[in-house]
């Protein structure tokens, strides 16, 4: 009979790591069929109900995104790369977007510049409401979560009319945008759809956000302090519940936000209910720009760049060099960096998911000495994306 | 480094105060008519401009691989085409719906403007063998497709049945409104099929195709070149 320490001394020379069997303890094998991962698991040691150690354990949706994307035209890989971002295929396509564009030298029209700031803030609100969905869910407060769903159908409608696709838009394109807004009928009904959605905030305030449970459940659990937060690179609304102020549509502003008024909320708790009141602040704040937004109203012109290399795209080819380009996406700090060496496809795309740093390490640690019950409700409160993280 | 002012909201106005009475106010909504749709009652419509099927105008279309180059799901082959026993001067594309993303690149990319899409959408089948084969399929002229989408307005495919015979090659789409439409797939690719790949067509029509396929041949071989050097 071989000892436990000679096994384990065994598995670590194979490059595997065995976990030691101690007294009162069990491994749960967290998702991904649960409901609350995702795509995504954990590997939960338990002692009782209590969480001794959690791994993150990765790789269910790796699709090659990135390596996909070398082997194809300029174009086609926005069909490819908004995948990495479900509930608010925008965000990749915009960033890589913005890279091309910046590599290409275009300054992309006025026109083409609000429809993206528009789109790019019709998905943060349909994203929060998605978010809001499954943390109702999770909470066991089920009614504000199928509220939440019905409003995002709203905005689904509004993107079919605008993009021709209800999920996966596939609208952003390098050089500007692929259709015009098919009127001022568009314009007025979303100008309905935000209105409507602002007056069902005090439906969901009453139902989840001041309600006692939710607050008894969300108070204390998940606890992330500034330096660790800023250590592990956390982004977004986790950073910004931990007491930074950072936001990248101020920090390094594009499209048309720095015309744009808006708050940065920020709190120093840095538990799952500081992030869910971050969230929810920021939805209002986004319906705000949206109304802004429809107050400027979109500026004439050409909603594409006027190149005659754009006649033909499987051929187009981009001139050497890199970009970076980032916006703030729900889930934090979105980028992208694209590399081209003058051919008709991308040298490299590297893409930098906000998940890479809350899903995966930070995840790991806020777990510990959480209840099993807590652990879908601290996930759902730090908005955990798989994709972002197996790009 | 310059100092980036945020213009932070305050705490007040961020943080809610929980209360024991609040939820109890969305009761309300019990008196309230639901929004939920009555499926398969009720329905709704697809928007203008939805992205879902393809349409061709086979006139239009000159065969130039631009569509099968820019598919990201490589969703499109070229066919060479015989209809009425005239062999099409350009192949068509033939598009697997099992494999396109329907993000209609390649009608943004079609130079004459010959692939276009409709609105219907349903991909779904019974699971038939006979049924599955439908989703691979050159597409037909756009009037026609809309004219079915008119009459049955339920968003489905336009071809009940695709019969191919494998020995004469011929393919018959039997489309919803009765119709039949009848060709000869005759080989793939962007270069014209050698001779023993159409053994229907006779000696004399081969000597009528052949100095057609000279001219053709010169597009696509450049395509193939350009295809290799990627």
């Amino acid at each position: 009979m071989v000892s436990q320490q000679e096994l384990i001394r065994e598995a670590r020379e194979n490059g595997m790591e065995l976990l030691p069997l101690e007294k009162d303890t069990y491994e749960l094998f967290f998702g991904p069929q649960h409901m609350a991962t995702e795509n995504y698991s954990l590997i939960l040691k338990m002692d009782g109900h209590r969480v001794v150690k959690a791994i993150a354990n990765v790789g269910f949706l790796h699709r090659g995104f990135e390596k996909l994307a070398e082997y194809r035209p300029w174009h086609t890989n926005i069909a490819l790369l908004l995948r990495i971002c479900v509930p608010e295929p925008d965000v990749p396509e915009a960033i890589y977007s913005m890279a091309v564009d910046e590599i290409m030298g275009w300054e992309v029209p006025d026109r083409a510049q609000w429809i993206r700031t528009t789109v790019l803030e019709m998905a943060r609100v349909s994203a929060y409401l998605f978010w809001i969905m499954g943390l109702s869910f999770k909470l066991g407060v089920y009614t504000a979560g199928q509220w939440a769903a019905a409003y995002r159908e709203r905005l689904m409608a509004l993107f079919e009319q605008l993009t021709g696709g209800r999920v996966y838009h596939i609208y952003t394109i390098p050089g500007g945008v692929r259709r015009d807004i098919p009127g001022d009928r568009w314009l007025r009904e979303l100008k309905d759809t935000v209105e409507y959605i602002k007056a069902k905030l005090k439906d969901f305030d009453n139902l989840l956000f001041e309600n006692y449970i939710a607050h008894r459940r969300l108070e204390g659990i998940g606890v992330m302090d500034k330096k660790f937060a800023l250590a592990e690179g956390v982004t977004g609304p986790n950073l910004r519940a931990t007491g930074v102020a950072y936001d990248v549509r101020r920090a390094d502003p594009y499209l048309l936000y720095p015309e744009l008024d808006f708050e940065v909320p920020v709190l120093k708790e840095g538990d799952a209910l500081a992030r869910a009141m971050i969230r929810r602040f920021e939805l209002e704040q986004d319906l705000y720009i949206l109304e802004q937004l429809l107050e400027m109203g979109p500026p004439s012109g050409p909603y594409k760049v006027q190149d005659p290399r754009l006649k033909n795209l499987p051929r187009l080819k981009v001139p050497a060099g890199d970009a970076f380009a980032h916006v703030e996406a729900t889930k934090g700090d979105f980028g992208a960096y694209v590399v081209s060496d003058g051919k008709n496809k991308p040298y490299r795309v590297q893409i930098r998911g906000p998940s890479i740093s809350h899903g995966v390490r930070v995840i790991e640690q806020l777990l510990v000495g959480a209840r099993l019950a807590d652990v879908p409700v601290i996930l759902m409160s730090l908005d955990n994306c798989p994709p972002d993280i197996d790009r | 480094m310059e100092e980036i002012t945020f213009k932070v909201a305050p705490e007040s106005k961020v943080k809610k105060k929980p209360s024991f009475l609040k939820p109890w106010l969305s009761l309300k909504y019990l008196f309230k008519k639901p929004v939920t749709i009555k499926i398969p009652y009720e329905s709704i419509e697809p928007a203008e401009g939805y992205r879902g099927f393809h349409t061709l105008d086979w006139n239009k279309c000159v065969g130039c691989n631009f569509c099968g180059q820019i598919c990201p799901a490589r969703a499109i082959e070229m066919t060479w085409i015989e209809v009425d026993g005239k062999m099409e001067k350009r192949p068509h594309p033939k598009i697997d719906y099992g494999r396109c993303t329907f993000c209609q690149f390649c009608v943004e990319v079609c130079p004459p403007g010959a692939l276009g899409f409709v609105e219907s959408y349903m991909l779904t089948t019974e699971w038939n063998e006979e049924e599955l084969q439908l989703f691979d399929w050159v597409p037909i002229h756009p009037d026609k497709f809309k004219e079915i989408q008119e009459t049955y307005r339920d968003w489905r495919f336009p071809v009940e049945k695709i019969k191919f015979d494998k020995e004469t090659k011929e393919v018959t789409y039997y489309l919803r409104n009765g119709e039949e439409f009848k060709f000869k797939i005759l080989g793939y690719g962007i270069r014209p099929p050698k001779p023993p790949a159409k053994p229907t067509v006779k000696a004399e029509e081969k000597a009528q195709a052949k100095p057609e396929e000279k001219t053709q041949t010169k597009k696509p071989e450049l395509d193939a070149e350009s295809e290799k050097a990627d």
